[in-house]
Protein backbone atom coordinates (compact mmCIF):
# COMPACT_ATOMS: atom_id res chain seq x y z
CA UNK A 1 0.00 0.00 0.00
CA UNK A 2 1.70 3.25 -1.03
CA UNK A 3 1.52 6.42 1.25
CA UNK A 4 -1.26 7.97 -1.05
CA UNK A 5 -3.11 5.43 -0.59
CA UNK A 6 -2.13 5.88 3.64
CA UNK A 7 -2.41 10.17 2.99
CA UNK A 8 -4.60 10.75 6.41
CA UNK A 9 -4.69 7.71 8.14
CA UNK A 10 -1.30 7.67 9.06
CA UNK A 11 -1.45 9.96 12.50
CA UNK A 12 -4.31 7.54 13.92
CA UNK A 13 -1.46 4.55 12.68
CA UNK A 14 1.35 6.41 14.95
CA UNK A 15 -1.06 7.21 17.37
CA UNK A 16 -1.94 3.66 17.49
CA UNK A 17 0.89 1.77 17.06
CA UNK A 18 2.88 3.56 20.30
CA UNK A 19 -0.87 3.55 22.09
CA UNK A 20 0.89 0.66 24.31
CA UNK A 21 4.37 1.20 24.79
CA UNK A 22 6.59 3.82 23.87
CA UNK A 23 9.24 3.62 21.02
CA UNK A 24 11.38 5.42 18.70
CA UNK A 25 10.81 6.80 15.22
CA UNK A 26 12.66 3.44 13.26
CA UNK A 27 10.86 1.15 16.28
CA UNK A 28 7.28 2.37 15.08
CA UNK A 29 7.90 2.35 11.55
CA UNK A 30 9.08 -1.80 12.49
CA UNK A 31 5.90 -2.69 14.21
CA UNK A 32 4.06 -0.82 11.27
CA UNK A 33 5.22 -3.08 8.86
CA UNK A 34 4.77 -6.18 11.45
CA UNK A 35 0.93 -5.47 12.61
CA UNK A 36 0.51 -4.63 8.69
CA UNK A 37 2.12 -7.56 7.26
CA UNK A 38 4.11 -5.51 5.60
CA UNK A 39 1.32 -3.66 3.18
CA UNK A 40 2.29 -0.25 4.39
CA UNK A 41 5.20 0.07 1.99
CA UNK A 42 5.65 4.59 2.68
CA UNK A 43 8.96 6.18 2.31
CA UNK A 44 9.80 5.98 5.33
CA UNK A 45 11.25 9.62 6.10
CA UNK A 46 7.77 10.45 5.70
CA UNK A 47 7.11 9.32 9.79
CA UNK A 48 9.26 11.96 11.14
CA UNK A 49 7.48 14.93 9.86
CA UNK A 50 4.10 13.14 11.09
CA UNK A 51 5.87 12.42 14.69
CA UNK A 52 6.81 15.88 14.44
CA UNK A 53 3.70 17.04 13.78
CA UNK A 54 1.38 15.31 16.61
CA UNK A 55 3.97 16.21 18.64
CA UNK A 56 3.74 20.40 17.91
CA UNK A 57 -0.23 19.43 18.33
CA UNK A 58 0.31 17.96 21.08
CA UNK A 59 -0.93 14.09 20.31
CA UNK A 60 2.50 13.21 21.60
CA UNK A 61 5.55 13.80 23.94
CA UNK A 62 8.90 13.25 23.31
CA UNK A 63 12.37 12.70 24.65
CA UNK A 64 16.08 11.81 24.63
CA UNK A 65 16.45 8.70 25.92
CA UNK A 66 19.56 5.82 25.72
CA UNK A 67 18.54 2.40 24.05
CA UNK A 68 21.09 -0.53 23.45
CA UNK A 69 24.11 2.02 23.68
CA UNK A 70 22.29 4.63 21.08
CA UNK A 71 20.51 8.47 22.09
CA UNK A 72 17.25 7.93 20.41
CA UNK A 73 14.05 10.08 20.47
CA UNK A 74 11.38 8.30 22.51
CA UNK A 75 7.81 8.88 21.07
CA UNK A 76 4.73 8.39 23.61
CA UNK A 77 1.13 9.34 23.91
CA UNK A 78 0.01 12.45 25.61
CA UNK A 79 -3.82 12.35 26.85
CA UNK A 80 -4.62 14.12 24.06
CA UNK A 81 -3.85 11.96 21.71
CA UNK A 82 -5.46 9.04 24.27
CA UNK A 83 -8.18 11.02 23.22
CA UNK A 84 -7.48 11.59 19.36
CA UNK A 85 -6.85 8.06 18.83
CA UNK A 86 -10.38 6.79 20.58
CA UNK A 87 -12.17 9.12 18.12
CA UNK A 88 -10.14 8.12 15.09
CA UNK A 89 -11.08 4.67 16.29
CA UNK A 90 -15.09 5.56 16.13
CA UNK A 91 -14.55 7.13 12.68
CA UNK A 92 -12.84 4.39 10.74
CA UNK A 93 -15.39 1.86 12.41
CA UNK A 94 -18.16 4.16 11.07
CA UNK A 95 -16.37 4.81 8.14
CA UNK A 96 -15.44 1.11 7.24
CA UNK A 97 -18.63 -0.06 7.61
CA UNK A 98 -20.70 2.07 5.75
CA UNK A 99 -17.79 1.08 2.69
CA UNK A 100 -18.63 -2.53 3.71
CA UNK A 101 -22.43 -2.27 3.14
CA UNK A 102 -22.12 -0.34 0.21
CA UNK A 103 -19.33 -2.68 -1.56
CA UNK A 104 -21.18 -5.94 -0.09
CA UNK B 1 27.99 13.79 0.45
CA UNK B 2 26.13 11.62 2.09
CA UNK B 3 22.32 11.21 2.90
CA UNK B 4 22.60 12.86 6.13
CA UNK B 5 24.93 15.51 4.99
CA UNK B 6 22.27 16.51 2.26
CA UNK B 7 19.61 16.46 4.59
CA UNK B 8 21.44 19.04 6.50
CA UNK B 9 22.26 20.79 3.65
CA UNK B 10 18.27 20.96 2.32
CA UNK B 11 17.02 21.93 6.08
CA UNK B 12 19.47 24.73 6.64
CA UNK B 13 18.66 25.79 3.17
CA UNK B 14 15.04 26.29 4.17
CA UNK B 15 15.82 28.14 7.27
CA UNK B 16 15.47 25.32 10.00
CA UNK B 17 18.32 26.03 12.17
CA UNK B 18 19.71 25.28 15.81
CA UNK B 19 17.90 22.47 18.01
CA UNK B 20 14.85 21.93 15.17
CA UNK B 21 17.66 20.84 12.76
CA UNK B 22 19.66 18.86 14.85
CA UNK B 23 17.07 16.88 16.46
CA UNK B 24 15.99 15.89 12.67
CA UNK B 25 19.03 14.92 11.63
CA UNK B 26 19.93 13.07 14.75
CA UNK B 27 16.65 11.08 14.53
CA UNK B 28 17.66 10.35 10.98
CA UNK B 29 21.03 9.12 12.04
CA UNK B 30 19.56 6.88 14.43
CA UNK B 31 17.04 5.30 12.04
CA UNK B 32 20.41 4.71 9.53
CA UNK B 33 22.00 3.30 12.22
CA UNK B 34 19.58 0.62 12.98
CA UNK B 35 19.33 -0.37 9.36
CA UNK B 36 22.67 0.77 7.72
CA UNK B 37 21.69 1.05 3.86
CA UNK B 38 18.41 1.79 4.21
CA UNK B 39 19.10 5.39 3.10
CA UNK B 40 16.47 4.93 -0.41
CA UNK B 41 13.76 4.04 1.78
CA UNK B 42 14.07 7.19 3.66
CA UNK B 43 13.40 8.77 0.40
CA UNK B 44 15.30 11.62 -1.36
CA UNK B 45 16.05 14.15 1.43
CA UNK B 46 15.38 16.93 -0.52
CA UNK B 47 11.95 16.07 -0.65
CA UNK B 48 12.01 15.39 3.15
CA UNK B 49 13.17 18.38 4.03
CA UNK B 50 10.96 20.60 2.40
CA UNK B 51 7.72 18.59 3.91
CA UNK B 52 9.37 19.33 7.33
CA UNK B 53 9.97 23.33 6.47
CA UNK B 54 6.44 23.31 4.57
CA UNK B 55 4.79 21.55 7.97
CA UNK B 56 6.55 23.36 10.55
CA UNK B 57 5.78 27.10 8.68
CA UNK B 58 2.16 26.67 8.50
CA UNK B 59 2.22 25.60 11.79
CA UNK B 60 4.32 29.14 12.73
CA UNK B 61 2.69 30.92 10.82
CA UNK B 62 -0.83 29.94 12.51
CA UNK B 63 0.41 29.77 16.06
CA UNK B 64 2.92 34.07 15.24
CA UNK B 65 -0.61 34.78 14.16
CA UNK B 66 -2.53 33.21 17.36
CA UNK B 67 0.20 35.35 19.19
CA UNK B 68 -0.53 38.42 17.66
CA UNK B 69 -4.06 38.37 18.31
CA UNK B 70 -3.28 37.62 22.26
CA UNK B 71 -1.44 40.20 22.54
CA UNK B 72 -3.54 42.87 20.71
CA UNK B 73 -6.52 41.57 22.75
CA UNK B 74 -4.19 43.25 25.66
CA UNK B 75 -3.35 46.46 23.82
CA UNK B 76 -7.19 46.88 23.45
CA UNK B 77 -7.88 46.19 26.83
CA UNK B 78 -5.17 48.96 27.63
CA UNK B 79 -7.01 51.05 25.31
CA UNK B 80 -10.33 50.24 26.81
CA UNK B 81 -9.52 50.82 30.40
CA UNK B 82 -7.92 53.83 29.85
CA UNK B 83 -11.07 55.43 28.11
CA UNK B 84 -13.29 54.07 30.82
CA UNK B 85 -11.36 55.38 33.81
CA UNK B 86 -10.79 58.81 32.09
CA UNK B 87 -14.51 59.57 33.38
CA UNK B 88 -13.46 58.62 37.09
CA UNK B 89 -9.91 60.81 36.49
CA UNK B 90 -11.70 64.19 35.62
CA UNK B 91 -12.38 64.00 31.63
CA UNK B 92 -10.23 64.71 28.71
CA UNK B 93 -8.18 67.13 29.20
CA UNK B 94 -7.66 69.55 26.09
CA UNK B 95 -5.03 68.97 23.96
CA UNK B 96 -3.36 72.58 24.85
CA UNK B 97 -3.15 71.44 28.52
CA UNK B 98 -0.01 68.65 27.70
CA UNK B 99 3.62 69.28 27.25
CA UNK B 100 3.96 69.33 23.87
CA UNK B 101 1.71 69.21 20.84
CA UNK B 102 4.71 66.89 18.98
CA UNK B 103 3.47 64.50 22.03
CA UNK B 104 -0.28 65.23 21.35
CA UNK B 105 -0.69 64.13 17.71
CA UNK B 106 1.01 61.21 17.48
CA UNK B 107 -0.46 60.09 20.73
CA UNK B 108 -4.09 60.42 19.32
CA UNK B 109 -3.50 59.06 16.46
CA UNK B 110 -1.66 55.79 17.98
CA UNK B 111 -4.80 56.02 20.05
CA UNK B 112 -7.79 56.52 17.59
CA UNK B 113 -6.78 55.40 14.78
CA UNK B 114 -3.70 52.78 15.41
CA UNK B 115 -6.44 50.41 17.05
CA UNK B 116 -8.85 50.33 13.89
CA UNK B 117 -5.68 49.26 11.93
CA UNK B 118 -5.34 46.77 14.44
CA UNK B 119 -8.57 45.80 14.77
CA UNK B 120 -8.85 44.88 11.01
CA UNK B 121 -5.69 43.07 10.60
CA UNK B 122 -5.37 41.09 13.15
CA UNK B 123 -8.93 39.76 13.33
CA UNK B 124 -8.12 39.15 9.24
CA UNK B 125 -5.24 36.87 10.00
CA UNK B 126 -6.69 35.35 12.76
CA UNK B 127 -9.67 34.38 11.05
CA UNK B 128 -7.83 32.62 8.19
CA UNK B 129 -5.48 31.25 10.47
CA UNK B 130 -8.24 29.62 12.23
CA UNK B 131 -9.99 28.76 9.14
CA UNK B 132 -7.00 27.12 7.65
CA UNK B 133 -6.35 25.49 11.23
CA UNK B 134 -6.65 22.03 10.05
CA UNK B 135 -4.13 21.80 6.87
CA UNK B 136 -1.15 20.57 7.04
CA UNK B 137 0.78 22.55 3.83
CA UNK B 138 0.08 25.89 3.25
CA UNK B 139 0.68 27.91 -0.25
CA UNK B 140 3.41 29.82 0.38
CA UNK B 141 1.50 33.28 -0.98
CA UNK B 142 -1.23 32.08 1.94
CA UNK B 143 1.47 32.26 5.04
CA UNK B 144 3.36 35.41 3.18
CA UNK B 145 -0.97 36.87 3.01
CA UNK B 146 -1.27 36.03 6.77
CA UNK B 147 2.40 36.98 8.31
CA UNK B 148 1.40 40.72 6.41
CA UNK B 149 -1.91 40.34 8.10
CA UNK B 150 0.15 40.09 11.37
CA UNK B 151 3.05 42.20 10.78
CA UNK B 152 0.61 45.28 10.01
CA UNK B 153 -1.75 44.25 13.24
CA UNK B 154 1.26 43.53 15.42
CA UNK B 155 2.12 47.13 14.36
CA UNK B 156 -0.59 48.86 14.91
CA UNK B 157 -0.69 47.55 18.40
CA UNK B 158 2.52 48.56 19.44
CA UNK B 159 1.76 52.33 17.58
CA UNK B 160 -1.92 51.60 20.19
CA UNK B 161 0.55 51.01 22.71
CA UNK B 162 3.19 53.87 22.41
CA UNK B 163 -0.12 56.59 21.40
CA UNK B 164 -0.99 55.56 25.21
CA UNK B 165 2.64 56.42 26.59
CA UNK B 166 2.83 59.37 24.76
CA UNK B 167 -0.55 60.44 26.04
CA UNK B 168 0.77 59.64 29.45
CA UNK B 169 3.79 61.39 29.11
CA UNK B 170 2.36 64.37 27.54
CA UNK B 171 -0.74 64.97 30.26
CA UNK B 172 1.59 63.80 33.26
CA UNK B 173 0.97 67.09 35.00
CA UNK B 174 -2.86 67.36 34.40
CA UNK B 175 -4.15 64.03 34.67
CA UNK B 176 -4.13 62.08 38.44
CA UNK B 177 -1.20 59.84 39.47
CA UNK B 178 -3.07 56.17 40.14
CA UNK B 179 -4.46 56.90 36.10
CA UNK B 180 -1.42 57.67 35.00
CA UNK B 181 0.16 54.50 36.79
CA UNK B 182 -2.75 52.32 35.35
CA UNK B 183 -2.52 53.24 31.70
CA UNK B 184 1.14 53.33 31.67
CA UNK B 185 1.72 50.53 32.92
CA UNK B 186 -1.03 48.51 31.12
CA UNK B 187 0.15 49.68 27.91
CA UNK B 188 3.63 48.64 28.87
CA UNK B 189 2.77 45.40 29.73
CA UNK B 190 0.58 45.54 26.20
CA UNK B 191 3.95 46.59 24.28
CA UNK B 192 5.58 43.84 25.90
CA UNK B 193 3.24 41.00 24.60
CA UNK B 194 3.21 42.70 21.28
CA UNK B 195 6.74 42.58 20.94
CA UNK B 196 7.12 38.80 21.85
CA UNK B 197 4.14 38.03 19.03
CA UNK B 198 6.03 39.91 16.72
CA UNK B 199 9.41 37.58 17.39
CA UNK B 200 7.03 35.08 16.71
CA UNK B 201 6.31 36.55 13.40
CA UNK B 202 9.96 36.34 12.55
CA UNK B 203 10.58 33.02 13.49
CA UNK B 204 7.96 31.62 11.01
CA UNK B 205 8.75 33.68 8.15
CA UNK B 206 12.54 32.52 8.49
CA UNK B 207 11.39 29.14 7.59
CA UNK B 208 11.24 28.90 3.17
CA UNK B 209 8.28 27.09 1.41
CA UNK B 210 7.33 26.66 -1.56
CA UNK B 211 4.41 25.17 -1.96
CA UNK B 212 1.37 26.47 -4.71
CA UNK B 213 -1.31 28.12 -4.63
CA UNK B 214 -3.06 31.08 -4.31
CA UNK B 215 -3.46 33.69 -1.20
CA UNK B 216 -7.19 33.75 -1.45
CA UNK B 217 -8.27 37.41 -0.17
CA UNK B 218 -11.31 39.31 2.39
CA UNK B 219 -14.06 37.46 -0.13
CA UNK B 220 -13.00 34.16 0.78
CA UNK B 221 -12.44 35.30 4.86
CA UNK B 222 -16.03 36.77 4.78
CA UNK B 223 -18.56 34.69 2.44
CA UNK B 224 -21.03 37.37 3.47
CA UNK B 225 -19.83 40.21 1.77
CA UNK B 226 -19.06 37.85 -1.86
CA UNK B 227 -21.73 40.16 -3.71
CA UNK B 228 -20.58 40.08 -7.41
CA UNK B 229 -21.09 44.10 -7.76
CA UNK B 230 -18.51 44.35 -4.45
CA UNK B 231 -15.87 42.02 -5.83
CA UNK B 232 -16.02 43.35 -10.11
CA UNK B 233 -13.75 46.68 -8.94
CA UNK B 234 -10.84 46.81 -6.44
CA UNK B 235 -11.92 50.17 -4.68
CA UNK B 236 -15.59 49.44 -4.44
CA UNK B 237 -15.45 47.67 -1.05
CA UNK B 238 -13.03 49.96 0.16
CA UNK B 239 -16.04 52.96 -0.65
CA UNK B 240 -18.58 50.64 1.01
CA UNK B 241 -16.41 50.20 4.11
CA UNK B 242 -15.42 53.72 4.04
CA UNK B 243 -18.80 55.02 3.98
CA UNK B 244 -19.79 52.56 6.51
CA UNK B 245 -17.84 53.50 9.48
CA UNK B 246 -18.40 57.15 8.48
CA UNK B 247 -22.26 56.92 8.83
CA UNK B 248 -21.59 54.62 12.01
CA UNK B 249 -19.24 57.22 14.15
CA UNK B 250 -21.87 59.88 12.76
CA UNK B 251 -24.51 58.08 14.62
CA UNK B 252 -22.13 57.22 17.47
CA UNK B 253 -20.53 61.03 17.62
CA UNK B 254 -24.36 62.62 17.71
CA UNK B 255 -25.21 60.28 20.62
CA UNK B 256 -22.31 60.66 22.47
CA UNK B 257 -21.86 64.42 22.34
CA UNK B 258 -25.49 65.09 21.64
CA UNK B 259 -24.67 66.85 18.46
CA UNK B 260 -24.85 66.76 15.01
CA UNK B 261 -22.20 68.73 13.88
CA UNK B 262 -19.60 67.12 15.96
CA UNK B 263 -20.73 63.53 15.12
CA UNK B 264 -20.77 64.43 11.34
CA UNK B 265 -17.24 65.74 11.68
CA UNK B 266 -16.27 62.97 13.47
CA UNK B 267 -17.70 60.77 10.93
CA UNK B 268 -16.34 62.24 7.80
CA UNK B 269 -12.58 61.94 9.93
CA UNK B 270 -13.12 58.14 10.92
CA UNK B 271 -14.49 57.66 7.42
CA UNK B 272 -11.50 59.59 5.61
CA UNK B 273 -9.43 57.51 7.80
CA UNK B 274 -10.42 54.70 6.60
CA UNK B 275 -10.53 55.27 2.90
CA UNK B 276 -6.91 55.97 4.12
CA UNK B 277 -6.24 53.19 5.31
CA UNK B 278 -7.94 50.68 2.95
CA UNK B 279 -5.60 52.69 -0.08
CA UNK B 280 -2.45 52.08 1.92
CA UNK B 281 -2.90 48.64 3.48
CA UNK B 282 -5.66 47.01 1.03
CA UNK B 283 -3.29 45.02 -1.27
CA UNK B 284 -0.85 44.27 1.64
CA UNK B 285 -3.38 42.73 4.17
CA UNK B 286 -5.90 41.32 1.11
CA UNK B 287 -8.77 43.24 1.34
CA UNK B 288 -8.68 45.07 -2.03
CA UNK B 289 -9.92 43.06 -4.62
CA UNK B 290 -6.84 41.25 -7.07
CA UNK B 291 -7.42 41.61 -10.82
CA UNK B 292 -8.19 37.77 -11.09
CA UNK B 293 -11.37 38.58 -9.55
CA UNK B 294 -12.67 41.61 -11.48
CA UNK B 295 -13.67 39.33 -14.83
CA UNK B 296 -14.78 36.47 -12.68
CA UNK B 297 -15.47 36.47 -9.01
CA UNK B 298 -15.68 33.17 -8.14
CA UNK B 299 -13.30 31.92 -5.10
CA UNK B 300 -9.85 30.83 -6.16
CA UNK B 301 -9.16 27.55 -5.62
CA UNK B 302 -7.34 26.82 -2.60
Amino acid sequence: MKADTLNGQLDPLILATIAEDPAHGYAILQRLRQRSSGAFDLAEGTIYPALHRLERDGLLSSSWAVQSGRRRRVYRLTRAGRMALRERRRDWIRFASAVEAVLG
Amino acid sequence: MSWLERLNDELSGLGLTGRERRRIVLELRDHIDSEPGCEDRLGDPGELAARFGDELAADRTRRGTYYVFGALAIAAVALLVSQAAIGAAGSYPGFDRGLSLALFVPAALGMFIAPQVALVAGTLAALRAVRRRKARILPAAELALIRRRSWVGVSAGIATAAGLELYVVNFSSVLPGWWLALVGSLSAVAAAALLAAAATLVRAGAVATATSGGAGDVFDDLPVIRWQWLQSHPWRLGVAASLSVGVAMTLVGWHAEHSLIEGIERGVLEGLAAAVGFALLGRAIGVMTPPSRWADPSPPDE
